[in-house]
């Protein structure tokens, strides 16, 4: 080797490399301030590393499956999500797969704006792969909720998902089942959304640059015309859900209020 | 402008174009708002009158009707100024907003000597025409050619100028067709013919009809004579005569030296083709919206590749990025030999404002353009109806309350006051899936908990009666659906998820 040409490995200082925002430090969460987006649940941003869904990356939401043998998984995703979303005033939010067609009324209603969501159907591995990579490397693309298909994902595939997001700049979120938690995955958050009687749970199993999420579970609240009539006893006391023609509970309130003297 | 020679070709049986051939004794009418717009022999010798009632025309001589076809006509048209291109450069159509009769003008002067005289040109038209019936009308103006279409006088071939005024002289102002007030405002004060009209021009200069009749029909005088307004000083510039543009599109063809096999080895000649599009449609501020493909080997066999984009465009990259996905898709079907482009539809290029951008923030421009191109991309892999917005659309039924629409198409988010607040759910089954209804307990999947309802949905009682109560209901995993019980079948269904 020429004693005057400077080697290139030796510039590199440790100092420098701490620099670089991917660099796993161990429990010091010393990282690089990383792009993240509010995830309009107070909770969960005191979660997250970054206090926002994390951007640029890769995001995995493992849901239990509505409809088994299917991939019909859906457990509050918009009731997680619309907040994030709603605060996006640019750029295209892009559903990949969906499990079943949006329903406009219903998402006017969660104040998602449809003149900026475009549904993109893509049932076969390859064409999704494909799709994934092109959305997510595309700059109109702000946020992408793409659904697992029916094949599943293996670590080669997702890791191709993983760069493609690193390329982008926008929210990259990916829908899976239960059942590949316990498989490897490079996505640098991953979480589990099981749905309850009264609540959303949301639980934070992997983050990259934290080991201290596995235990980390949240519940969101549901809207109250989600949540079970209250009971029989209970109604002269309580105020009753909203609805606007429950004709039951129009009957149930009055027969409760004869009861009180 | 006393150097000019027009030629009218009035096309009088041109409504027929459109519609299948029949036999000669056989009546056939064409209408335009229930009015009979042309009439054939039969049907005329029938007593059947222009602008006769179509009940009346069908008392009369038991025609057969059809309505009038415009864009057929136009294209009909279309194709002679074409092919009558190769005569003269100077052709171009004739229509009239009120009458029917519809055909070309060509001005002919400047081929004379090309084609041997007017008579040997006249011939060629003729022949050229062989396929409908044709009326001729030679005069020194636009107008007074068409005028004289009506004559069918012969065509000697030593015609003059003072020839064609005298002709013209004779013609009745009835044949004024498009000027029908002025004309009934003639025929009152005494003018018969256009004779009549050119002696008062002569006597009191063209100032009287102006005043009395208006510019536009002193305008139309002049024209028709081929008269200056001016007296006093001619005017220094011959109105310009209007040039025929044929339709342009682009072609190219590429020969290899050795047959390819490999998709990979097309890449570069591709880019190149492409590229001479690309000048092509810069050159000529067009652009194109669909390009074709046609692949060949050796013994000629073909296959083709259609590429579309949503918007149009003037430059290659997105075409060719199109044309790669199509290409990976598939498998070469032979091995290529030769490639062939070709562009048939193109558009003037719209050129897209730009904005000073001070912020440094992209323009919406941009945004629709990256649109396209990510559009592009993903139909060509997923195929069309693959990319789509949802949009709110009035309905009593629920599931007609959400349509599908291009990516392009702007959506409709207002929602009724009524359903502002009614609960919907964010995930649709397009047909709703069977809810099992045993022994008081609703069950799909997981037995289910109402929890909020009825809310009660009626419609199409003019077709198939619809009459559903839907609720929210909670299964025991905590999903919560959208389902309904069907009041004319009696049975539940399960129509969608609540997930926000």
């Amino acid at each position: 080797m020429n004693p005057d040409k400077p080697n290139p490995n030796k510039l590199i200082t440790l100092e420098q490399l701490l620099q670089r925002g991917d660099i796993w430090r161990g429990q010091s969460q010393g990282f690089a301030p990383q792009a993240a987006l509010d995830s309009g649940h107070a909770e969960l941003n005191e979660c997250l590393l970054h206090k926002g869904w994390p951007l640029a990356s890769l995001v995995e939401i493992c849901q239990p499956a509505a409809l088994n043998g299917t991939n019909m998984v859906s457990q509050g995703e918009w009731l997680l999500l619309a907040p994030a979303l709603r605060q996006l005033k640019e750029g295209y939010t892009v559903l990949l797969n969906p499990p079943a067609l949006p329903f406009a009324p219903g998402l006017i209603q969660a104040g998602i704006d449809l003149d900026r969501l475009l549904v993109v159907a893509a049932e076969k591995k390859a064409d999704f792969l494909a799709s994934f990579t092109e959305l997510a490397r595309a700059d109109i693309c702000t946020a992408l909720m793409a659904w697992q298909p029916k094949h599943n994902l293996s670590y080669t595939e997702l890791r191709k998902c993983q760069l493609a997001c690193s390329e982008g700049k926008g929210l990259y979120l990916l829908f899976r089942p239960l059942s590949v938690r316990q498989q490897s995955s490079p996505a640098a958050l991953r979480l589990r959304a099981q749905l309850h009687l009264r609540s959303l749970e949301i639980q934070v199993f992997k983050q990259k640059g934290s080991l201290n999420s596995a235990n980390t579970s949240i519940h969101l609240a549901l809207p109250e015309t989600w949540l079970p009539i209250a009971a029989h006893a209970n109604l002269g006391q309580e105020q009753s859900p909203p609805s606007t023609h429950s004709t039951n509970n129009v009957s149930s309130i009055k027969r409760a209020k004869r009861k009180v003297p | 402008m006393k150097n000019r020679l027009w030629l009218a070709l009035r096309l009088p049986d041109l409504p027929l174009v459109s519609f299948p051939v029949h036999p000669e004794e056989q009546a056939v009418c064409v209408l335009e708002k229930q009015r009979v717009i042309y009439a054939n022999t039969a049907a005329l010798g029938a007593g059947v009158d222009i602008g006769m009632d179509v009940t009346r025309a069908r008392l009369l001589s038991d025609c057969i009707t059809y309505q009038r076809d415009m864009q057929r006509e136009q294209e009909y048209l279309e194709q002679l100024t074409a092919h009558l291109y190769t005569f003269t450069p100077y052709v171009h159509i004739r229509r009239s907003n009120i009458v029917p009769d519809s055909g070309l003008l060509l001005e002919i002067s400047r081929c004379l000597k090309l084609f041997g005289g007017l008579k040997n040109l006249c011939g060629k038209i003729a022949t050229a025409m062989a396929d409908i019936s044709t009326a001729y009308g030679l005069a020194h103006t636009e107008e007074g050619a068409w005028l004289l279409s009506y004559d069918n006088s012969p065509i000697s071939g030593d015609e003059n100028p003072a020839d064609f005024i005298a002709r013209l002289n004779h013609v009745p102002i009835a044949r004024l067709a498009d000027w029908r007030d002025e004309v009934e405002a003639l025929k009152r004060t005494g003018f018969n013919t256009l004779g009549d009209i050119s002696r008062q021009i002569e006597t009191q200069s063209i100032s009287s009809i102006k005043k009395r009749l208006g510019k536009d029909f002193a305008d139309f005088i002049t024209r028709l004579f081929g008269i200056e307004q001016n007296f006093q000083q001619t005017a220094l510039f011959e109105k310009p005569v209007q040039t025929y543009q044929p339709k342009e599109f682009f072609f190219d063809t590429m020969q290899f030296d050795y047959p390819i096999t490999q998709v990979e080895q097309l890449h570069t000649p591709l880019e190149q083709m492409l590229q001479q599009l690309g000048a092509f449609l810069r050159k000529r501020k067009l652009a194109c919206q669909k390009v074709e493909w046609r692949l060949f080997d050796i013994y000629q066999n073909s296959h083709h590749l259609s590429v579309h984009c949503a918007i149009p465009q003037n430059t290659w990259k997105l075409f060719y990025d199109l044309t790669l996905i199509q290409l990976e898709s598939q498998q070469l079907p032979f091995a290529v030999d030769a490639i062939e482009l070709t562009c048939q539809h193109l558009q003037k290029w719209q050129e897209q404002n730009q904005s000073l951008d001070f912020s440094g923030r992209r323009s919406k421009n941009r945004g629709g353009n990256d649109l396209a191109l990510l559009e592009g991309k993903l139909k060509a892999r997923l195929g069309e109806q693959a990319i789509f917005k949802v949009s709110y659309k009035d309905s009593h039924i629920s599931e007609q309350t959400c349509e599908k629409l291009s990516a392009f198409t702007p959506v409709n988010q207002q929602l009724p006051q009524i359903h502002q607040h009614a609960l919907r759910p964010t995930w649709l089954f397009e047909n709703p899936l069977p809810a099992q209804y045993r022994q008081q307990t609703l069950s799909w999947r997981g037995t289910l908990q109402l929890l909020t309802g009825p809310e009660r949905i009626e419609g199409y009682w003019w077709a198939a009666p619809k009459a559903r109560d839907y609720y929210i209901a909670a299964r025991e995993d905590g999903l919560r659906v959208w389902v309904y019980k069907d009041l004319v079948e009696g049975s539940w269904f399960v129509q969608g998820v609540f997930a926000g």
